[in-house]
């Protein structure tokens, strides 16, 4: 039984990641309707600013406070991640913007290619790696029997993950921006003709996007402290089958879908074997898609005329 | 003469002289291709076969190379991708090398070395140790390191006869290496009769083990075996470690690089590993581990020596036969014995090395290494 806790642990710490990755996908796809496949890749970049600013401060510096590295880091990675979210909507998405929809996909593609390769040319092919910035935990249970491990980064990565979805959710619901966000997802030649800059609003999206896929790049970073250029790849297939899991478009979707993809990996690899982890993952995709084709949190697409 | 046979005769007679061309210019040098991993995430141990091969080129061309003739390295990058290698040996095919030393993953060296034996090209890998690869029934694929089937029982063996331990766990990375040296040592130890309570395969490139060590740790494994290479260890090790559990780690030559020591930290102490034995600290190579130390090389890794006597055995056989056709020296290697940095080698029919012997080191977490008695 105790195990269990200690699998239910790790499935959060995992699927935490996955969804701050997934609502990049989710808010792109709800409001243009277009997949971003160059997300994956913002995330790697940001786990790279990550390592690089934490060595920096720490070594370089000799900063020992973790409170303040880490605070100097989130920013560091949040804003330059930023700008690589706002660049790539205006590079390789706006001057597509009224192209067929396979376009854009392709340009999408295109990028991430671009990207791997920009970061493997800049920082080299080989894995990077730094030893843990906050070790540590807490142990429950008794000394002979099992005992359960929570480490302070996983509940560092919990804390993040919900302060940072709750400011989402808030901004979504209550600001000016947030509205002029569900207006354009709703539709977005209304929202333009009733005079709200709706490329603005995408360009804010994917600055969005980026921000959360920063903060899951900085502490993968942290936590696993292995990072290399292809890290975006899987991580991307993985928070799209997320958000596609809790119905693409819909932003807690994307936080249950990663959640549970987390969990489920986490148990299968528990139960059955570490082999079937992503089989169990991809069927339980599967399966939700058969009876509920729009994801678990999703709403049908209706026809616009 | 018509406008066509005009052209038809100038391209046959411009082909004959670039072909004159090429072969004048194959006559200065002898290429030797060195295809290894050069980027991707273990182009560590390419480093190692690189160094080597590179060492044993410049310090027989100093000596005044072979038959006049220099020598010459072509570096190729195969990403320790078996798709990527296939690639690269079409590469060396298309420039017309003939020697090939390399190359370093078993994943790799497998489909690789079919186009150099249908091609006629001599392949010597200084670090492939998957036994399948000389048991093809190929005349032109040689390697200067052991086999799995003898690194599996060595492992094997130390866990059986020193560890004894009660539950051990076979994990491994699902590729051909890895799998297959997880796979001699899970046969060797229940073979003694020790009972391997999990048997699982990770991903390559896979990040996230805690569920593994959650699962380890609650069957009361005491013993892990890892088949594969550093980075996934280097995170299994840390992130075990880190739920506190404690019991001992052993891996093949795979996971034997400093890097692991990078990913793992302080958790990469006392994990063993089996390596061919330090040809570094053997005395009949003072002077060229003093030629790699000049150069602020490391000669103590496990790839660097066999890659350089795959090199001095290419050019021994070409000096010994007399001819520079690679099958022909085939057959001369495997008839003779050859003086290297690894000791005097001989070759069995099939390619490998009649002996070979790995060695169980204990790793530090300072990226040193101690032989275990």
């Amino acid at each position: 039984m105790l195990e269990f806790f200690q699998q239910v642990i790790n499935g959060l710490t995992l699927g935490s990641i996955y969804a701050l990755i997934a609502i990049g996908y989710t808010m792109v796809y709800g409001i243009i309707g277009m997949i971003n496949f160059a997300h994956g890749e913002i995330y790697m970049i940001s786990a790279y600013i990550g390592l690089i600013t934490v060595t920096a401060l720490t070594v370089q510096f000799g900063v020992e406070n973790v409170p303040l590295i880490l605070l100097f880091t989130l920013a560091a990675s949040i804003l330059a991640t930023s700008a690589y979210g706002w660049a790539i909507e205006r590079i390789a998405y706006r001057p597509l913007r009224s192209s067929p929809r396979l376009i854009p996909l392709i340009s999408a593609i295109g990028m991430s290619i671009f990207l791997q390769n920009y970061v493997q040319i800049g920082q080299g092919a080989r894995d990077l790696s730094m030893q843990p910035l906050i070790s540590g935990g807490w142990r429950f249970g008794s000394d002979a029997g099992f005992q359960i491990y929570l480490s302070y980064m996983q509940v560092l990565i919990a804390v993040v993950t919900v302060i940072f979805m709750t400011a989402l959710t808030l901004f979504i619901a209550r600001s000016r921006l947030g509205r002029a966000c569900r207006a354009c997802s709703q539709d977005l030649t209304m929202t333009n003709l009733l005079g709200i800059d709706t490329n603005r609003v995408i360009s804010l999206t994917f600055v969005l996007g980026a921000a959360l896929a920063a903060v899951a790049g900085v502490l993968i970073s942290l936590h696993i402290g292995k990072i290399n250029p292809f890290i975006g790849f899987d991580a991307g297939i993985k928070a799209f089958t997320a958000a596609v899991l809790g119905g693409i478009g819909s932003i807690p979707g994307a936080m249950l879908g990663g959640i549970i993809l987390g969990l489920s990996e986490s148990f299968a690899s528990a139960y059955l074997r570490t082999e079937y982890k992503d089989v169990v993952a991809f069927s339980l995709l599967v399966l939700v898609l058969l009876f509920r084709p729009t994801g678990l949190l999703g709403k049908p697409e209706i026809e616009k005329v | 003469m018509n406008s066509f046979n005009r052209h038809v005769l100038s391209a046959a007679v411009s082909a004959v002289l670039l072909g004159l061309g090429g072969l004048a210019h194959a006559e200065n040098t002898i290429k030797i291709a060195v295809a290894g991993p050069i980027t991707g995430p273990v182009a560590q141990y390419g480093d190692m076969q690189m160094m080597g091969a590179q060492m044993a080129v410049e310090q027989l061309n100093a000596k005044g190379g072979v038959n006049g003739k220099q020598l010459e390295a072509v570096l190729m990058d195969d990403v320790c991708e078996p798709k990527q290698a296939v690639a690269v040996a079409n590469q060396i095919v298309n420039d017309k090398i003939k020697y090939v030393v390399g190359h370093l993953c078993s994943g790799s060296t497998q489909p690789a070395s079919k186009l150099y034996e249908d091609e006629g090209i001599l392949m010597i890998t200084p670090a492939a140790t998957n036994p399948n690869i000389t048991h093809q029934g190929y005349k032109m694929v040689f390697r200067t390191i052991g086999t799995d089937d003898q690194q599996g029982p060595t492992a094997g063996d130390y866990i059986a006869n020193q560890i004894k331990p009660k539950n051990v766990a076979v994990i491994h990375d699902k590729q051909q290496y890895g799998q297959g040296i997880a796979e001699e040592v899970k046969k060797t130890i229940e073979a003694k009769g020790f009972k391997v309570a999990l048997f699982e395969g990770v991903s390559k490139g896979q990040t996230d083990f805690s569920a593994l060590c959650t699962k380890m740790k609650s069957a009361n494994v005491d013993f892990v075996y890892y088949g594969g290479y550093h980075p996934e260890l280097g995170l299994i090790l840390r992130q075990c470690r880190e739920q506190g559990f404690d019991a001992g780690f052993m891996g093949p030559e795979g996971v034997g690089n400093k890097d692991i020591s990078a990913i793992a930290g302080p958790a990469s102490e006392g994990l063993l590993v089996t390596l061919p034995a330090d040809f570094s600290a053997d005395p009949a190579n003072a002077s060229l581990v003093k030629a790699f130390k000049d150069k602020n090389q490391d000669p103590s890794g496990p790839f660097v020596m066999p890659a350089y006597s795959a090199v001095q055995i290419i050019v021994d056989a070409i000096k010994g036969a007399k001819t520079e056709d690679p099958v022909k020296l085939a057959d001369y290697i495997r008839k003779h014995s050859f003086d290297t940095p690894i000791g005097k080698v001989a070759f069995k029919e099939n390619g490998d090395l009649k002996e070979f012997q790995f060695v169980v080191f204990k790793w530090h977490a300072d990226a040193t290494k101690t032989p275990v008695k």
